[in-house]
């Protein structure tokens, strides 16, 4: 149900974009701010983006880096930036909801502080072990803790910690949660024997083809591509997710006209092949563009996923 | 295994004059980019990431490779030319190499960074590409418990750097770790003591507040010392006797125990994720400092604490590289941006990287040894020019530094606001300095504090908040033991003794 | 030893502020968990309060301070704080002369050479190199 009002909304926002009159034109060089360090994967897609647009539209496209806080203090920037279509800002997702929902009265802006663009692609975000395990699903992984006291289960995010702790407190498994700075460090405890289950955002993916790690779920709301047989937590009895996706936003009251064309010319630039293939090498996942709608209607059901997970 | 001849064709694609080409001007650009004040040789790399997106994958790495460890040395030169160290490792370049600026011998102490930093660098790089699989296999014996026990070992280390003060060194270091504490809280992620800038729920930038506590606080001293005529930077006598300007065999060879120390605890930090290469140049510097006869010299200009920090942090780079290549798990950020680097261009580190892409792997250790060669030769040469710009008058030499700081530290993290934190801390950093608290055990305390809380939380966990359950880990154990015999060793009973034979001296 | 005395006051003083007013108000409560965010902090404070009061008690070293110094040593910084202004409000380009200028001339230079170096030559050349060259934005 949810699904289907995503893809119609998907659809009627693309057949928008392209019966748009791409009249629009920036009149002087559009800045993508990044709301992480230079380096990075926002920042590499980013500036992958950028550049594809600047070649097909023959824009001027500036990237800059504004990190500080998983996006908010660029979000906070953009929030006062003008609305002529010359100022974007390309962030994750997660941060900025957990923030409004958590301290949402010491934000200075809000949801309808910003136009919607784009998605770039949703990262997807699994639950492993180790393939010596004995367990191969959520549910075994609840009886091994209880059986042993609690088990160790590392993770690298707020949502994910909360996810687990979800589990936990329907399933009284016991868990302790182990907080690690990167999905890389999570998934160096996992090797090491230090833990017994991790989360790991596509650093798996190599274990899994070696056969040293096996996936025990899907903590997204579907199924992962290169792991088709392998549940999602929802699927497993658990009525919870967590949807990381990275997307593209302007100052709220951007003209219509302007809107259109950037969301177009976005639209075009991360489906183009050299997009896709950054895309895909850094995340393992193919890119996603939900369109305007479907980005503002994916943050708008975000809030009331990311208040679940706290219970709100 | 691997056979040979993939072995060679990946040496052979290494060896071509496109890459040698990259090579060259990696390392080119990273010594420049290093050795101007105020940036070092993570900016370095994540400046030149963008120009490597239409690179094929071996000149990409090739040159990021080259960009690294031109970084790596080139931010020795302005440690020791003008003490303003751009980096945490630098400023234990700093302090030796800068005093033996002071004496007019610059280019023998560049020289000597320059040979320790690629003596290191090779032998690091030497141990990753024969037993990087197995190393690897023993870092990831160290889990959170053994982490956090290796951090304390390497707080205890400071213990060597506190001067005459033991309260005040304290002060420092608590004061830094202090600092560490703003920011996103590692165990529950809420944030705290950020007065409401959401800029500082990462923590404060480190490069600023690094440049700012070791680079500008010492150009406002120098600003403020330059009265009458305007003096060049740095004079070096006309006619200087050769062994002043050169670093013979002789003397290189003397510090053989010293490089290969410094180079196997760079080996051995950088080869466990999450250290870094300040923690491995201090500990490299305070143990050549005790082991030396004449410790007394040290910080005085002895050309031995070139070598130790020297050899020690140029080797953790190649170190890093053992955990990234056979586990996918970077060791530091200069790492982490190198596996962005992979990424983009389709390569996954991890357990099947030398099945799948043996010939890339082999053709990028062909180009590191190749960028160690053209660091050497490159490095004389660049070591010259910097020597000659040097030798500009004081008022311009400092303002324009001055100027870099500032353009870095905003290019690097992304807005005045970090420009703004280098100026607070640059004038925390000076009163410090009068007031005889050390700036460097700030750094150090400031840049190992969220790192430490965050394995002291993990390790809470592990052992349901029972500290001495320690006593199931015996590695974590021998660590806390070892950073309890250093502390005494370093700390109470070498003070002691050298206060001793202050005073016994004074009565002769 | 008076300074030293002083600036070991000043630390203890520092842990009583943070401890009673700085880290109760700039953290959150957290209810779970063998560390909360406030631990690592309130135990600096207590070790600052501590060390200054034995630093106050005990002083070791000489401080020698020359107050002609650290007096041309704030002005600069203050000097760099309104660069640091006029960069925000009129760009680059126009405040990193400016500081430039001042900071050569207040330190006693005044060959024309080297005058033009440092307040053109040097401040162009960096941002030429900085924008156009690497595509990196400056104020």
């Amino acid at each position: 149900m949810k699904l289907k009002t995503l893809f119609a909304g998907v659809t009627a926002s693309l057949l928008m974009i392209f019966t748009a009159q791409a009249d629009w034109a920036p009149s002087g060089p559009i800045t993508l701010q990044i709301g992480f360090d230079a380096g990075g994967e926002t920042d590499t897609l980013g500036r992958v983006i950028a550049g594809e647009m600047e070649k097909q539209t023959g824009w001027d496209i500036v990237v800059e880096n504004k990190p500080g806080g998983g996006g908010i203090a660029m979000f906070t920037g953009l929030a006062v930036a003008k609305p002529d279509g010359q100022t974007l800002g390309m962030g994750v997702n997660m941060p900025i909801l957990v923030n409004l929902v958590l301290r949402g009265d010491k934000l200075p802006f809000k949801l309808d502080s910003f136009d919607y663009l784009a998605t770039v692609a949703r990262a997807q975000v699994a639950i492993v072990a180790k393939s010596d395990a004995p367990f191969d699903d959520l549910a075994g992984l609840v009886e091994y803790s209880k059986a042993n006291g609690g088990a160790l289960v590392a993770f690298d995010a707020k949502p994910q910690e909360l996810l687990m702790k979800y589990v936990d407190a329907e399933a009284g498994a016991g868990f302790k949660l182990i907080s690690t700075k990167s999905s890389a460090e999570a998934l160096q405890n996992l090797l090491g024997g230090h833990v017994v289950a991790s989360f790991a955002a596509g650093a798996h993916i190599p274990y899994i083809e070696s056969g040293d790690v096996k996936m025990i779920a899907s903590a997204n709301a579907t199924r992962h591509g290169y792991a088709a047989e392998t549940p999602t937590v929802v699927e497993q009895g658990y009525e919870i997710y967590v949807d990381p996706y990275f997307f593209i936003a302007a100052p709220a009251g951007l003209p219509s006209d302007a809107k259109a064309a950037l969301a177009a010319a976005l639209h075009k630039a991360i489906t183009s092949n050299v997009a896709k293939k950054a895309i895909v090498n850094s995340l393992k996942t193919d890119p996603s563009d939900l369109g305007p709608d479907g980005t503002q209607k994916m943050l708008v059901d975000g809030v009331g996923n990311v208040k679940k997970l706290f219970g709100k | 295994m691997i056979d040979v001849s993939i072995i060679l064709a990946g040496l052979g694609d290494a060896f071509s004059l496109t890459n040698l080409l990259f090579v060259v001007a990696g390392v080119a650009m990273g010594q420049f980019v290093g050795a101007l004040p105020g940036t070092g040789p993570v900016m370095a790399m994540a400046v030149a990431i963008p120009f490597t997106f239409v690179l094929d994958p071996l000149a990409a790495i090739a040159f990021l490779v080259g960009v690294n460890k031109g970084g790596l040395f080139g931010g020795a030169i302005p440690a020791i030319l003008i003490n303003t160290p751009g980096t945490p490792d630098a400023a234990a370049t700093a302090l030796d190499g800068h005093p033996l600026a002071r004496k007019g011998k610059p280019v023998k102490a560049m020289k000597m960074a320059l040979f320790s930093s690629v003596t290191g660098d090779t032998f690091s790089d030497i141990v990753l590409i024969t037993i990087s699989a197995p190393l690897a296999v023993v870092a990831l014996k160290m889990g959170p418990v053994e982490t956090c026990a290796l951090m304390i070992f390497a707080f205890s280390i400071i213990a060597g750097l506190i001067g005459d003060s033991l309260i005040k060194g304290l002060i420092a270091a608590v004061l830094g770790l202090f600092f560490a504490m703003v920011g996103l809280d590692p165990e529950h992620g809420t944030p705290r003591l950020y007065f409401g800038y959401f800029e500082l729920f990462d923590g404060l930038p480190l490069t600023a507040v690094a440049i700012g506590m070791l680079a500008v606080a010492e150009i406002f001293r120098r600003l403020a010392n330059i009265a009458g005529r305007i003096k060049p930077t740095i004079s070096i006598p006309e006619k200087q006797e050769k062994k002043d300007k050169n670093v013979s065999w002789a003397e290189y060879w003397s510090c053989r125990y010293t490089m290969l120390r410094g180079a196997v605890i760079g080996t051995l930090l950088g080869a466990i994720p999450g250290i870094g290469s300040t923690a491995a140049a201090f500990m490299s510097y305070a143990s050549t400092k005790q082991a030396s006869k004449e410790p007394e010299t040290f910080g005085k200009g002895n050309i031995q604490g070139v070598a130790a920090t020297e050899s020690a942090n140029s080797a953790v780079m190649g170190a890093n590289l053992i955990p990234l290549l056979a586990l996918g798990i970077p060791g530091s950020i200069g790492a982490a941006l190198l596996i962005s680097a992979f990424k983009i261009h389709g390569i996954q580190p991890g357990p099947l990287l030398f099945e799948q892409q043996g010939r890339l792997i082999y053709g990028l250790f062909g180009a590191m040894m190749m960028a160690n060669l053209m660091n050497l030769l490159i490095g004389q040469a660049s070591l010259r020019l910097w020597t000659k710009i040097i030798s500009a008058p004081e008022s311009l030499v400092f303002s324009s530094a001055l100027i870099l700081c500032i353009t870095g530290v905003y290019v690097s993290t992304g807005g005045i606001f970090g420009v703004a934190v280098m100026l607070v801390f640059a004038v925390m950093g000076y009163l410090m300095n009068l007031f005889g608290y050390s700036v460097v055990i700030f750094i150090i305390a400031f840049f190992l504090g969220d790192k430490f809380e965050l394995s002291l939380s993990q390790t809470l966990v592990i052992l349901d908040g029972d500290l001495l359950a320690v006593i199931h880990y015996p590695v974590a154990l021998a660590l806390l033991m070892l950073a309890l015999v250093s502390t005494w060793w370093l700390g109470i009973h070498a003070p002691r003794k050298s206060r001793r034979q202050t005073r016994d001296s004074s009565l002769d | 030893m008076l300074l030293d005395r002083l600036s070991g006051i000043f630390f203890a003083g520092l842990g009583l502020l943070l401890y009673f007013v700085i880290i109760p108000e700039q953290t959150e409560a957290v209810d779970y968990g063998w560390m909360r965010p406030q631990s690592v902090p309130n135990a600096c404070a207590h070790l600052l309060l501590f060390l200054g009061i034995a630093q106050a008690a005990f002083p070791r070293g000489n401080i020698s301070i020359d107050w002609r110094e650290m007096l041309k040593a704030c002005v600069f910084a203050a000097i760099m704080a309104i660069a640091i202004w006029l960069m925000t409000q009129f760009g680059y380009l126009l405040a990193v002369p400016i500081f430039a200028g001042c900071l050569m001339l207040l330190v006693g230079e005044r060959r024309p050479g080297w005058l033009i170096g440092g307040v053109i030559l040097l401040p162009l050349a960096i941002w030429l190199i900085v924008v156009p060259l690497l595509g990196r934005p400056l104020p």
